[in-house]
C-alpha cells in the first residue's frame, strides 16, 4: 500500500495581527478567516489584503481542530474551515456547525454537526428534480425520492479557516431540507443561485474514527432529520419472521387438531333439586403416553347452577386427581329482549395423566331453587388438543414484531416532529401545504 | 441481532408449544390425593373432596 502524499501547507501571516496563518486550500480559497482576530483575509491576494475586521461577539471551539486530517473514502482529507449557522424556529434558535474538508485531488467535502449527529456532505452537480408524488413535494436524484422535511432561513454565526467562497457573517440562505434516511438533499437558495447538497449520515463514533480523534464522540441528541431508524430494516424482517412461524404453528395445529380424540367414557345423568348424591364411574382404561385427559360436561341446565366435583381416582396406586367445574346458564325476556349468560357446558383438560386404569368419583350438586330437574352426559376424551396453547402462542409470536413496529412508528413519529410538518407517523407535507419555486 | 433473537425466541416458543401437547401440560388446578380406599368404589359418599360446593348466583342482567 502507498501512503498518501503529505498535504501542501502555504504558510502566511495575518496583515491585521501578525499570526500566523497557514493556508491549505491553495487556489480553491478565496477567504481566510483569521484564527487568532477573526479578521476575514482575502486570499487572491498575495499580501492577504483585510477584508473585514469581524468583532464576532460569539467564539466557537470546534469539535474537530483546524488542520486536523482524516480519511474518509480511503482518501486523505483536511480540516480546513469551521462555521456555525443557524436557523430560528419560534424565535428559538437551534446551531449546527460544518466543517470544511479538503483533498487538493478530491475537492472539498463538508461535515455537519447538530447535536451529536454528523452527516457527511457534497455538493451535488446537477439540478434535482422537484416534483409531486401522491400529494407530496419531494425531491428526486439518483432515482431516490426525497421528502421535504424543513424550511427554514439559516445565518451563518461564526467562521474560522479558508472557504472557496466569499465569507459574510450573518449572511441569509433560504434551506430547504429533502430527506431520504440515510440521505438529506438540501437546496440553499439566495437571490442568484440554489445549490444543492447531499448528506449521508455518520456516527460520531466513525467521524472520531476517520480522525483519529481522542476521547469519545458528544452522544446524539434525540431523532435528527435523515438518521436511519434502528427499528425500520428490523421491522420487516420479523414480520417475514412471524409469517414463517405462523405457517409452523398452523402445520402443528393441523397435526394436532385432525385426528379425533380417542373417546373414554360417557356417562348420562339426571340430577334433582338439591340433590348431592356422590357417585362412581365404571371403570376405564386410560392407554398410550402421558397425555392430558379432557372432562366434558354438557347440561340442559336453566336459570340455575350445577356444580360437580371429581376426583379421577387411578385404581392401582390409589391416587386421584381433584377438580372441580360450575355450568350455570340464565335466560329471559327484559324489555321486550331476550337475553343469557352463562354456559349449559364446559370442558377441561386434566393434565398428564399417565396410562392405567380408572375411574371417577362425581359429586354433582344442582341448586335447591332449581325449578326442574338437570340431565346431563359426561363424556371423557383422550390426548384432546389445547387450542388455548395455540391462541398463546400466536400471541407471544406476536409480541416482538408489534413491539418493534411499535417502536419504528415512535422513531417516526419522533422524527417529523422536528420537520416543519409535525405530525403522525411523519405526515409529510401536502404539495398545496408549500409552494413551488423555479430554481 | 434482532432477527436472531426472535429466531431462538420463536423457536423456543413452538418447542414448548409442541412439548406442552405432547405431555398433555393443562392450567387447570388440580390437587392430588394419595391412597384412596378402595371402599370409595362402595361408598362414594365417604371420599372428601377439596372441592365443595358453589351455589353462587351468576345471572340476571
Amino acid at each position: 500500500m502507498v501512503a498518501a502524499p503529505p498535504l501542501p501547507v502555504r504558510a502566511l501571516s495575518c496583515p491585521h495581527c501578525g499570526a500566523a496563518i497557514e493556508q491549505r486550500g491553495f487556489d480553491h480559497t478565496r477567504n481566510v478567516v483569521c484564527a487568532s482576530c477573526l479578521s476575514v483575509l482575502d486570499a487572491t491576494d498575495p499580501g492577504l489584503r483585510v477584508l473585514r475586521t469581524f468583532a464576532q461577539g460569539l467564539r466557537v471551539q470546534p469539535l474537530i481542530p483546524l488542520g486536523t486530517r482524516g480519511r474518509v473514502g480511503g482518501a486523505p482529507y483536511e480540516v480546513i474551515g469551521f462555521q456555525q449557522r443557524s436557523i430560528a424556529v419560534d424565535d428559538e434558535r437551534y446551531a449546527w456547525r460544518e466543517y470544511l474538508l479538503f483533498n487538493p485531488y478530491r475537492g472539498f467535502l463538508y461535515l455537519t454537526e447538530y447535536d451529536g449527529h454528523w452527516n457527511l456532505v457534497r455538493t451535488v452537480r446537477g439540478l434535482p428534480e422537484r416534483r409531486q408524488e401522491r400529494g407530496r413535494l419531494t425531491a428526486r436524484w439518483g432515482g431516490e425520492s426525497y421528502r421535504l422535511f424543513q424550511t427554514s432561513e439559516a445565518s451563518t454565526d461564526f467562521v474560522l479557516g479558508e472557504f472557496p467562497w466569499e465569507v459574510r457573517l450573518n449572511d441569509r440562505v433560504e434551506v430547504r431540507d429533502f430527506i431520504a434516511p440515510p440521505r438529506l438533499l438540501s437546496a440553499e437558495s439566495t437571490e442568484d443561485e440554489t445549490t444543492w447538497s447531499l448528506g449521508d449520515y455518520v456516527t460520531g463514533a466513525w467521524v472520531w474514527e476517520a480522525f483519529g480523534l481522542p476521547g469519545q464522540p458528544p452522544s446524539a441528541t434525540g431523532v435528527f432529520a435523515n438518521q436511519p431508524s434502528p427499528y425500520a430494516a428490523a421491522r420487516a424482517g420479523l414480520w417475514r419472521l412471524f409469517a414463517v412461524f405462523v405457517l409452523a404453528l398452523l402445520a402443528m395445529a393441523a397435526v394436532r387438531f385432525a385426528p379425533t380424540p380417542a373417546l373414554v367414557l360417557r356417562e348420562s345423568r339426571q340430577l334433582a333439586p338439591g340433590a348431592a348424591e356422590p357417585y362412581v364411574t365404571e371403570s376405564f382404561a386410560v392407554e398410550g403416553r402421558r397425555a392430558a385427559l379432557e372432562v366434558e360436561i354438557r347440561s340442559d341446565v336453566s336459570n340455575s347452577w350445577m356444580f360437580v366435583s371429581f376426583a379421577l381416582v387411578n385404581e392401582a396406586t390409589g391416587r386421584a386427581v381433584d377438580f372441580a367445574r360450575e355450568v350455570s346458564y340464565y335466560e329471559g325476556v327484559e324489555g321486550g329482549e331476550r337475553w343469557h349468560e352463562g354456559s349449559r357446558d364446559d370442558r377441561v383438560r386434566v393434565p398428564s395423566v399417565p396410562a392405567g386404569r380408572y375411574y371417577m368419583r362425581v359429586a354433582p350438586e344442582l341448586a335447591p331453587d332449581a325449578a326442574r330437574p338437570v340431565s346431563y352426559v359426561l363424556t371423557l376424551r383422550r390426548d384432546v388438543p389445547s387450542g388455548g396453547f395455540f391462541f398463546a402462542a400466536f400471541l407471544l409470536l406476536l409480541v416482538p414484531p408489534v413491539w418493534v413496529t411499535t417502536r419504528a412508528s415512535a422513531f417516526e413519529s419522533t422524527r417529523w416532529m422536528e420537520s416543519d410538518f409535525a405530525g403522525p407517523t411523519g405526515s409529510a407535507p401536502r404539495a398545496d401545504d408549500e409552494e413551488e419555486d423555479d430554481s | 441481532m434482532r432477527h436472531l433473537a426472535y429466531v431462538v425466541y420463536g423457536s423456543a416458543l413452538l418447542a414448548l408449544l409442541a412439548v406442552a401437547e405432547y405431555r398433555g401440560w393443562s392450567l387447570l388446578r388440580t390437587s392430588e390425593t394419595r391412597n384412596v380406599p378402595r371402599s370409595v368404589r362402595d361408598n362414594p359418599g365417604a371420599y372428601r373432596s377439596p372441592y365443595v360446593g358453589g351455589g353462587r348466583y351468576l345471572g340476571g342482567k
